[in-house]
């Protein structure tokens, strides 16, 4: 980014963090020149309708994260929490979490510039949600995400 | 009373009676430091060039003094402009950190600090403020910035509006395309190539509402993928950049409801 | 041969898309356009391998003139 400016002579601190030859070893897909495609009067070519990816991505997101608000706000009013709002809400958090990681790769990792690595990169998320998903199952089984809670808060 | 107003108008009127005598006012002497790279020798690396302007002599906006400074210092300065009141959005470039139009960008008065001029952040540079938009005009043309209908009127005269139709419209067509708030986004830095970026989002926009258009449905499954639209995460920089004052976050955010249960 | 690293490997790439493209030329501008190539080239021999932002800005405005000069329209370089 910093060459693309071509301030890479005035941010050096940037420059000796990293070294070059370290982010070049990754293997990246170059970019059309001038990230032109065709002649540059031809329009640019949106990829074709993923509604899963699309809309229907984005409301369930909203949604999950609509729905964590009372969740997160009962139990921490006081009163009486069931097992099953706690599961609930565990469960609405981990897939809040999944889809903000999501996200992040899908913008910092995408699969244009770094084609298998961004799907190592989900491979890896998708792994690690499953490894907390079975984590909240084992904790549901005791006491739940707002009984640790409590308990951190009273350690 | 009338001796009060006197005094005031010569006030007034002093600057204009001495503007042919500038010599007598205190140079007030403004540092710019001015990106520069040369595609000629694209050995050398960029750098800022320092010039330095007296504002008594200069016009009160940082175009007037970059044009000061390709007419009587360095003639092979290059940048981009042509309207000079800030409708054709030719000399948009990053000025002081922030990504704005240099007609309407008054320079700043404190002469003990720099005005540093740089163009447009992460775009190609073509030479010194002058970015390569070639992407982004192509990327404004994907989204079929023109009125499509299958039916024409009955009388062969033009498409009607009524008044309230219309005014949706207000905020939106203002737009000069001058690239200012799709350069100031995070996320089109990282994914332009794919990202259509706020600018032409809000065009995209601007055809979706109109009441006379008819291929709705087409431009929403146009947008219906991760990267197009979704790569917008309300970081807002595109509002608060706007040298017009739109709001493209906001047409952005619209879009989304519209094509959130579709 | 030293092994070349990528950005190496995208010179000589460009390189050849060049010199193969000379072959759409007429027979007779062909030395013409082989010797405006390796012109070209050679105008930036000088430039050290390490100096990654020149080499890929080169790169990306080589592909653009080679683009530019396929046209059918261009026949001859001088």
């Amino acid at each position: 980014m910093i060459a693309r400016v071509g301030l890479s002579n005035l941010v050096r601190p940037a420059h000796q963090l990293v070294r070059p030859s370290i982010v070049r070893a990754l293997k990246t897909i170059p970019e059309p020149a001038g990230g032109i495609v065709g002649t540059v009067n031809d329009a640019y070519i949106v990829p074709s309708a993923q509604k899963l990816e699309g809309s229907y991505h984005w409301t369930s997101e909203r949604l999950v994260a609509v729905g964590l608000v009372p969740l997160t706000v009962m139990p921490l009013a006081g009163g009486d929490f069931s097992a099953t709002l706690d599961t609930a809400l565990a469960s609405l958090l981990l897939i809040h979490c999944h889809a903000g990681f999501q996200a992040c790769i899908v913008d910092y990792i995408p699969k244009r510039v770094y084609g298998a690595i961004h799907s190592y990169a989900m491979m890896l998320l998708t792994f690690g949600t499953m490894v907390s998903g079975y984590g909240i199952y084992n904790l549901e089984k005791e006491d739940g995400l707002t009984g640790l809670v409590k308990k951190l808060w009273k350690a | 009373m009338f001796r009060s107003t006197l005094t005031q108008l010569t006030k007034i009127a002093a600057p204009h009676r001495f503007l042919a005598t500038t010599a007598e006012l205190a140079p007030r002497v403004k540092t710019f430091k001015i990106y520069r790279w040369n595609p000629d020798t694209p050995e050398k690396k960029p750098e800022l060039q320092t010039y330095e302007i007296n504002l008594n002599e200069c016009g009160p906006m940082v175009l007037d003094a970059l044009l000061k400074i390709k007419n009587e210092q360095d003639s092979t300065l290059t940048l981009r402009r042509s309207c000079r009141e800030g409708i054709c959005g030719s000399c948009a470039m990053n000025i002081g950190g922030k990504n704005t139009l240099a007609c309407l960008c008054r320079i700043d008065t404190n002469t003990s600090k720099e005005l540093k001029i740089y163009p447009l952040p992460h775009m190609f540079v073509v030479r010194d403020l002058v970015p390569d938009l070639t992407h982004f005009y192509k990327q404004y043309k994907s989204i079929q910035p023109y009125l499509q209908r299958d039916t024409v009127p009955e009388d062969g005269t033009e498409n009607l509006q009524s008044v309230a139709d219309r005014k949706k419209l207000d905020g939106l067509y203002e737009c000069i395309l001058c690239a200012c708030c799709s350069t100031s986004c995070p996320s089109y830095w990282w994914n332009q190539q794919q990202y259509l970026g706020p600018a032409v989002l809000m065009q995209a926009y601007r055809w979706l509402i109109d009441s006379r258009d008819q291929a709705t449905a087409v431009r929403k499954e146009m947008l219906q993928n991760s990267m197009s639209l979704y790569r917008c995460h309300t970081i807002m920089n595109c509002s608060k950049t706007c040298p017009k004052g739109l709001n493209p976050g906001k047409a952005i955010a619209e879009i989304k409801k519209s094509l959130a249960f579709d | 041969m030293a092994r070349l690293s990528g950005i190496q490997k995208e010179v000589t790439k460009l390189y050849r898309h060049c010199c193969r493209c000379v072959y759409k030329k007429p027979e007779e501008t062909r030395p013409n356009w082989r010797r405006f190539i390796r012109g070209e080239f050679a105008k930036y021999r000088e430039i050290p391998k390490r100096d990654f932002a020149t080499v890929e800005y080169l790169i990306r405005q080589g592909w653009k003139r080679a683009e530019l000069y396929a046209g059918e329209g261009v026949r001859d370089v001088r």
